[in-house]
């Protein structure tokens, strides 16, 4: 009887303890593509996230709790990406999410999240997302090509654009801002055309934009589409008649393209792992430091979990707390500052720097940044 | 003029290369009945020969015999551990190879990671060719194609090989009891369709990105070229490549390269539903 006491009493005593350690760590979930066509950004992804946790981490945490990341594969269809959702959340207890994926897990998780948990958006992507409790780091199309087409035409001295891209809705709503920026600038646009995944062929197209007359292309392709085509056109020697510009070319892709085919090929976004600011060199030599010389490049998309932590960081110490209604009446004007530079919440999307970067050398060379500029009208 | 001319070229360029990456599948399908779903991982990791010569630090000129090599083994392996037991079993190769396809890629995932690699054309640059632009590389590789099929079809037409092969197709059990080694045959045919696709990996690899999912670029069109054209002979590869290859080029440029697809995607259904046998079929 003695010794079931003894027992009893030391047995609760640890489960408290754990329970109090428990209580002690925020679970985040981090839901990034690790199988899938987005797989390629499964490292970089993990790796950022990892890093900025360790980091807030030794500042004290979310809102004085430490973070414990848990990661979740998204890169298989929305449905499935949908119920690894739930698991972390409901079975695991995650209390907010860090989502750098596509578009249409974004839809099913948005669907099913119905505002009750705090869901930061981080890739680059087609702008609008406006649903409760979700805040976004990721470049909108407006941010991306409303300083720099103007900045470029004048720069390269080119006024007719061909549009070019994947035929679904990020591609689309790009050449829509598109257009209206390329009128601004005093340049028309001289063709538009949208490819099935499918297709890996690019000579019918090239026939086109070479008969357009274009002097530059704006790229909406994505993945090997965008290697390809950007090879392709090469070795054409199209890059004598027009510039190109993505707003989707990042380090994978452009190693991808291979120097050679990539002179005149620029890039518009809001990293870039050679950008030289301190703090943005600050962040190679912490991620080199405990990811080792060999580690998954850095790049855009696979950097903005770091900034998605650092929004969380940010929107938790001023709220108080990881509650989602917290949270949401926190967002505005709430700043922070990392290796993209200064961000301001406005809308629920960052007001960030936007880096123009050439690919020409084979490796991206910041060439132009403009700070604080505006993610656009979102939320209307 | 001039845009004609072009289109005229990239019409001969898509065919020629359509062919050539279909001639492998032509091979293992039209001949052994295989339906091999790993067909396009041949074609990847013949793409995947220059990469390696690059990392071993081995002259470019090696990258042929290194091609030739790897896939050599890789399919004897394959014919000898699964295909051979899917010789009558068409729709259960279909599987089997599906399979092997998901196989080879995590392999060639686990050895060279996911990330793009990026040939180097060895013969960069374009050239004035009838008064258009166009690039060296591909005129070299067409003139090539241009001997290498005419080659092809003069052996098919002549040697006592092809006479084996085109015996035992027809009917394997007649030929093996006319004293022709069936299963040594089988095998070598599978070993050098395989080796072909990975041939024309190797040729495509510096216009194309390299990376582990490519196979799936290439699969289905090259089915769509023999649904079309006709399994088991050399005509059908012709009449399947410039179906295909042609209407999709020439579609894709008078509409748009949905349309073009689109259109190929609808012959291939007719066909499949209509003539199954495709245009050219012997039997």
């Amino acid at each position: 009887m003695k010794r079931m006491k003894i027992v009893v009493t030391t047995l609760s005593l640890v489960l408290f303890t754990c329970g109090l350690v428990m209580a002690q760590t925020a679970k985040i979930g981090v839901l990034i593509p690790k199988s899938g066509p987005g797989g390629l950004f499964g490292p970089s992804s993990q790796n950022a996230a990892t890093l900025a946790a360790e980091q807030i981490n030794a500042r004290g945490g979310l809102a004085g709790q430490k973070i414990e990341l848990l990661f979740g594969d998204v890169g298989v269809p929305p449905a499935e990406a949908v119920q690894t959702a739930m698991g972390l959340w409901k079975g695991m207890g995650v209390k907010a999410f860090i989502g750098m994926h596509d578009s249409a897990v974004r839809e099913a998780l948005i669907g099913r999240f119905a505002g009750q948990v705090p869901y930061i958006y981080t890739p680059v992507y087609e702008g609008g997302e406006c649903s409760t409790s979700v805040f976004v780091v990721g470049e909108t199309p407006d941010q991306q090509l409303k300083p720099v087409l103007p900045w470029i035409s004048k720069k390269e001295k080119v006024s007719k654009w061909y549009l070019i891209g994947n035929d679904y809705n990020w591609p689309r709503d790009t050449n829509k801002a598109a257009k209206g920026y390329i009128a601004a600038a005093g340049g028309s646009v001289v063709g538009e055309e949208y490819l099935p995944f499918t297709v890996n062929e690019f000579d019918t197209s090239l026939q086109r934009i070479k008969s357009s007359g274009a002097d530059a292309v704006l790229i909406t392709l994505v993945g090997g589409a965008s290697v390809n085509f950007n090879r392709a056109f090469a070795s054409f020697g199209m890059d004598k008649q027009a510039i190109r510009l993505g707003t989707l070319i990042e380090e994978n892709t452009l190693a991808g393209i291979g120097k050679g085919n990539s002179k005149r090929l620029y890039s518009s976004a809001a990293y870039f792992a050679s950008l030289q600011t301190p703090s943005a060199k600050k962040l190679i030599a912490a991620y080199t430091k405990r990811f080792g010389n060999e580690a998954a490049v850095l790049n855009t998309l696979g950097q903005s979990t770091y900034e998605g932590l650092l929004l969380l960081e940010a929107l938790a110490k001023k709220a108080g707390s990881l509650d989602a209604k917290a949270l949401e009446k926190a967002a505005e004007g709430v700043s922070f500052s990392g290796p993209r530079g200064t961000a301001t919440m406005h809308g629920k999307h960052v007001a960030q720097s936007i880096y123009v970067a050439d690919g020409s050398s084979g490796t991206f060379e910041v060439i132009k940044s403009f700070d604080n500029v505006s993610p656009g009208n979102n939320c209307k | 003029m001039e845009d004609a001319l072009l289109l005229g070229l990239n019409t001969v360029w898509q065919i020629a290369t359509l062919g050539f990456v279909a001639l492998g599948l032509a091979i293992v399908f039209g001949l052994l009945r295989i339906m091999n779903m790993a067909h396009g991982e041949f074609v990847m990791i013949g793409a995947y020969a220059p990469v390696i010569t690059t990392q071993l630090g081995l002259s470019p000129w090696m990258q042929i015999p290194v091609c030739i090599l790897s896939i050599g083994v890789i399919a004897f392996l394959c014919e000898r551990l699964l295909i051979r037991h899917f010789y009558d079993r068409i729709f259960d190769s279909l599987l089997a190879t599906w399979g092997l396809s998901l196989l080879l890629r995590e392999l060639v995932e686990l050895t060279f990671g996911r990330s793009f690699q990026s040939v180097i054309s060895p013969l960069p640059g374009t050239v004035l060719f009838l008064g258009i632009s166009y690039p060296l590389y591909r005129l070299v590789v067409l003139a090539g194609l241009l001997i290498f099929f005419t080659v092809l079809t003069i052996w098919y037409r002549q040697s006592l090989t092809a006479t084996r092969i085109k015996a035992m197709v027809a009917n394997p059990v007649l030929a093996q009891a006319a004293g022709i080694k069936t299963a040594r045959l089988s095998a070598s045919v599978f070993v050098v369709g395989c080796i072909v696709s990975g041939l024309s990996g190797l040729m495509l690899a510096p216009l194309i990105r390299v990376e582990p999912f490519i196979g799936l670029d290439y699969l289905l069109r090259c089915f769509f070229v023999l649904v079309l054209g006709g399994l088991g002979s050399l005509e059908g590869l012709g009449i399947g490549s410039v179906g295909i290859g042609g209407v999709q080029t020439i579609v894709g440029t008078i509409s748009s390269q949905t349309g073009g697809y689109l259109t190929i995607l609808l012959v291939s259904i007719f066909f499949l539903w209509l003539r199954p046998r495709g245009i050219y079929s012997k039997n």
